[in-house]
């Protein structure tokens, strides 16, 4: 109380000339009686008073200094340079003075530099930005949108700049910009795909146009835009002298060619499978010739297309048909192929008939695979491989006593010797 | 104060939990009256473990919906979308709302973004016409408390956006989520970054932390040491197969957001079942961070330790006992009983999928990968599993796994992979291969002269080719020498958790720093390391005043973690007498892993 009364004697001065009683000053409240000094410019006495007072900084103090660099600001008649340099050193670096504040003032007056110099003093890049794009300083907030690494900042002044520049302009800004230009990309493969591939062209990046032409091949319905689209494909990744991807651009434009006629002449769906896939249903469906065209035109090698035959064979039951392939050459992929696929679909008298053209060193494996444990043991017994044993051993189920047994001399056999 | 063995406790993250429901709280009431929710799907699983419907009624909740591109939803008067900020989910509520208001009806919509509101989205939301309409608000949804040891951020897209496209938006609501935890535990003295991402986010958080006016050093921490690790610090972990039990769940079920959903072969009964696995299951517990064959035998040690408990019924003789068991006793019994039908069944799913003879032989494979021998043998398996077209997503891991271990594929290597998976998966697979390129999962590697004529070398004599990998895991120890006797009963190193064949890399790497005191013993391995790394060491001098939350430590995985790094590092701290907190983008495994980096083609 008393030094509320010590304030109040402090204005009652004739410079002041404001006359209250204190239980006028406990209605009005302090703060209204420092916003009334302000009005006046007394700041020196406001700032005294709000120190004394012992005020929180955001009330009183702050509040203080930054309505006396607004004020500052507007006089005219001092040069810029000079006035920043007041201000700065004055406000320092006191927490809750608002430099953008005082900037935007100073833009409300039209001194566009001085506002400049005094959002360099301003610490928090998000209030920074707008106001440096608000001045038309666009390079400029661009770079302290980046620097304070808030990618929502550098997408407001991208998309900002976006609007206010012909196009040339705006591209050309970015170009040395390399984190803007990602940024940008990015949002233009969301929102604006031609956009996209302009970019894409202008910074002779074929690999990523060539990538994004493919994924807007498999948005497209019609065959020929399709087709179209990858021959456009085909040319970027030419471009990007990436021969493995244009050629297998290329094999998929014949691919799809070949689909097509495909499509027509059986009445079936073959598009969008892969190679593999159309090869395996054109054996399902026994069409020999269309299978002996891919083969020769996409040069299948040996190991894969027999796989393809035998998968394809059993899964239909052809089970002559696999005994006279197996017969018509000697198998690139040995014969535990066959009696794989003829155990996976349960045809164990058919496995049997190609066990003995296995190679002694599989032949363990093919007769668990068939479920002849004690062949498989014996097997291995003669071959004298321990390893396969205990693979055998771990095959056997223990409710099987007896083997169990069995096998597990054997194995010791072998560890005696 | 040194010297004293005071406890040692993991900070208390539910303080982060209760954080959170109060905003989620403050969010749902600054909209007055009965209002309807409509919620993102994948934020409701999230959603869910910070508060359940309950808390939702009790703040004005009437319906909740799923948000789904349907055209318009019946409903009350007011509405509060909450949803992720990207664009195609904010399209999806404007033409919602546009819907609507062509039938003529009118609400009060209040869109929710999370984790901030982005300019981005609020262009979207001008453009369709309907900002003015709308109030846009932020909730910042950050860790969702997993586990009393596993924090998440719950966010998928963080790796993908980061590390392929080069998108740094993720960064901020990590650094956020590591300033509300400096906030509620004080600042972290000691700070590791490994890796660009690493860098980055640890600069924004410093930024944030001073620009919001909190401490940057005080002498309370609560956790001593903060390690904030990129994920293409180590490739390989999230590539292998899962055999502890928690990462086998994940792997064969898939874990949500810490809940688990069994179908009907696992239950037995008709229905699914969902359940949360978190440590106050008691079973779980038990059994989560085991090696999956020492699994059975405890949860039939379990069953009869029940039969025992429900047998106990037999001994009551008084009304009062009885009383006494149905009240406390019998109520534990029946969730223990549920809760060990559940992982008795989710077993049996597992044996019966691993007994199959394709897995064994993947297995052997991802071993030889691991040690880097047999690689002929590797290539023709590989090569015939893409031939057989067998299970696409098992190709591209062993393929990726083969690249990283080898320290890329040469040329015609890769070449004739990359035609060879063209030819039989479809040419839409271009774009995928492409992406894991661009990550750095399937690279081709120019091998100079002198470099193929080791490698031919190499694989005459069957030694490990050696590129950056090979190194590391020599430096590290990575690779057991002999891992059958890796003990997986009682395990005494890490690499229990890959059954002997690895130990994850960053947590070995976490636990040379921790253990060795100067950067010196570590400058070799920061000049293997493939991405940057810096100590930034602050307390040094402080050390001998180190309060005893030094033994705290919390590590920050950027691009999602694997169960099975989770279990490797609960072993280590069990192992040194530390307590580790453990915090990630998101929980990871090989599926969703390569899922994330794939591109889906219609």
């Amino acid at each position: 109380m008393c030094q509320e009364l010590r304030v109040l004697n402090a204005v009652r001065n004739k410079n002041v000339g404001i006359l209250l009683t204190y239980q006028q000053l406990q209605h009005l409240q302090v703060p209204v009686l420092i916003d009334r000094l302000l009005l006046q410019k007394l700041y020196w006495l406001a700032i005294h008073i709000c120190q004394y007072l012992k005020m929180p900084d955001i009330e009183g103090a702050s509040r203080v200094l930054a309505h006396w660099a607004c004020d500052k600001v507007q006089q005219s008649g001092i040069e810029e340079e000079q006035l920043a340099r007041a201000i700065a050193e004055k406000l320092g670096d006191t927490p809750g003075v608002s430099y953008s504040e005082i900037a935007n003032k100073a833009i409300e007056c039209g001194k566009v530099d001085l506002a400049i110099r005094l959002l360099g003093c301003e610490l928090k890049a998000a209030e920074q930005v707008p106001l440096l794009l608000k001045m038309g300083r666009n390079q400029l907030a661009l770079t302290k949108a980046i620097e304070s690494g808030d990618t929502d900042l550098v997408y407001t002044v991208l998309l900002n700049l976006q609007e206010r520049m012909p196009r040339g302009e705006f591209l050309m800004s970015i170009r040395t910009v390399p984190v803007a230009c990602s940024l940008y990309l990015q949002f233009c493969r969301e929102h604006n795909r031609p956009m996209l591939l302009e970019l894409y062209y202008q910074e002779d990046n074929f690999q990523e146009e060539g990538n994004t032409r493919i994924a807007d091949s498999y948005e497209d319905e019609r065959f020929e835009t399709r087709v179209s689209k990858l021959v456009a494909t085909q040319d970027a990744f030419n471009k990007a002298k990436n021969e493995c991807a244009t050629k297998l651009t290329e094999e998929q434009i014949r691919l799809m060619r070949f689909q097509r006629k495909m499509e027509e002449e059986t009445n079936k769906p073959f598009l969008d499978l892969s190679l593999h896939e159309t090869m395996y249903k054109l054996i399902v469906e026994n069409n020999q010739k269309g299978v002996e065209q891919l083969r020769k035109d996409f040069k299948v090698p040996d190991r894969r297309f027999w796989w393809m035959k035998i998968l394809a064979l059993s899964e239909t039951g052809d089970w002559n048909e696999l005994d006279r392939f197996s017969k018509s050459k000697k198998s690139p992929i040995g014969y535990e192929p066959f009696v794989e696929v003829c155990v996976k679909n349960r045809n164990f008298e058919e496995a049997q008939k190609y066990m003995g053209r296995v190679t002694p060193e599989n032949l363990v494996r093919c007769y668990v695979k068939l479920g002849k444990l004690e062949q498989a043991a014996e097997s291995a017994l003669q071959s004298k491989n321990a390893e396969d044993l205990n693979f055998v051993l771990s095959k056997c189920p223990p409710s099987n006593r007896a083997l169990f047994e069995k096998i597990q001399t054997m194995r010791n056999q072998l560890g005696a010797k | 104060m040194a010297g004293i063995s005071e406890k040692v406790n993991l900070p208390d993250v539910q303080e982060l939990r209760h954080s959170t429901r109060m905003q989620l709280i403050n969010k749902l009431r600054s909209v007055t009256g009965l209002k309807d929710l409509v919620l993102d799907s994948e934020l409701m699983k999230p959603l869910d473990r910070v508060a359940g419907a309950s808390l939702l009624k009790e703040n004005g909740v009437n319906k909740i919906f799923k948000l789904e591109p349907s055209k318009s939803l019946t409903g009350i008067d007011k509405r509060i979308y909450l949803i992720r900020a990207t664009p195609f989910l904010v399209k999806m509520v404007a033409d919602q709302i546009n819907a609507e208001h062509t039938e003529g009806i009118r609400r009060n919509y209040t869109i929710l973004l999370v984790p901030r509101r982005l300019h981005v989205c609020e262009l979207i939301l001008e453009r369709e016409g309907v900002y003015g309409y709308v109030n846009i608000d932020e909730f910042s949804l950050d860790f969702i408390v997993l586990d009393k040891d596993v924090l998440s951020l719950e966010s998928p897209s963080f790796f993908r956006s980061f590390f392929m496209e080069g998108d740094q938006t993720g960064c901020h609501q990590v650094a956020r989520s590591l300033v509300s935890v400096q906030e509620l535990f004080h600042a972290i003295p000691n700070v590791y970054c490994l890796g660009r991402c690493a860098q980055m986010v640890h600069n924004l958080t410093t930024l944030m932390m001073s620009n919001s006016g909190c401490e940057l050093s005080s002498p309370n921490y609560e956790i001593g040491h903060l390690f904030l690790v990129d994920r293409d610090c180590d490739f390989v972990t999230p590539l292998c197969s899962q055999v502890t039990y928690e990462g086998l769940l994940d792997d064969t079920f898939g874990i949500a957001s810490g809940f688990v959903e069994f179908g009907q072969d696992v239950t037995g009964k008709d229905q699914s079942s969902k359940l949360l696995l978190t440590s106050h299951d008691i079973i779980f517990e038990e059994i989560r961070n085991r090696h999956f064959s020492n699994v059975s035998c405890y949860l039939s040690s379990k069953a009869k330790d029940l039969q025992i408990g429900y047998d106990k019924r037999h001994g009551l003789s008084s009304v009062n006992e009885m009383k006494d068991f149905v009240a406390n006793d019998l109520k534990a019994l029946k969730q223990q009983h549920r809760s060990l039908s559940l992982h008795v069944g989710a077993c049996e799913k597992i044996s019966k999928g691993k007994s199959e003879g394709d897995f064994s032989d993947i297995l052997r494979t991802e071993h030889c990968l691991l040690e880097g021998i047999d690689m002929k043998a590797c290539h023709n398996h590989i090569e015939e599993m893409i031939i057989r077209q067998q299970s696409m997503a098992q190709c591209l891991r062993l393929l990726c796994l083969l690249s990283v271990t080898q320290g890329g594929l040469t040329t015609d290597i890769y070449k004739s992979f990359k035609r060879l998976f063209v030819q039989s998966f479809g040419f839409e697979q271009m774009l995928t291969l492409y992406n894991l390129k661009r990550v750095g999962l399937l690279v081709e590697a120019e091998k100079t002269q002198a470099a193929r004529q080791l490698g031919k070398v190499a694989a005459v004599v069957n030694i490990p080719l050696p590129c950056p990998f090979r190194s590391l895991c020599k430096r590290l120890n990575l690779i057991p020498k002999s891992p059958e006797d890796i003990n997986l009963k009682n395990p005494n190193d890490m690499s229990y958790v890959f059954s002997g064949a690895y130990s994850p890399m960053l947590c070995k790497i976490i636990e040379q720093v921790l253990t060795s005191y100067d950067g010196a013993s570590l400058e070799d391995l920061r000049k293997l390391m493939t991405v940057p790394m810096s100590l930034d060491i602050k307390a040094k001098s402080a050390r001998e005043k180190a309060n005893h939350n030094s033994k705290v430590a919390m590590v920050y995985f950027l691009g999602g973690c694997t169960f099975s790094e989770i279990t490797a590092l609960r072993f280590l701290a069990k192992q040194r007498g530390y307590k580790i907190l453990i915090a990630t983008t998101g929980i990871i495994n090989s599926r969703t892993f390569l899922n994330g980096v794939s591109e889906p083609v219609a």
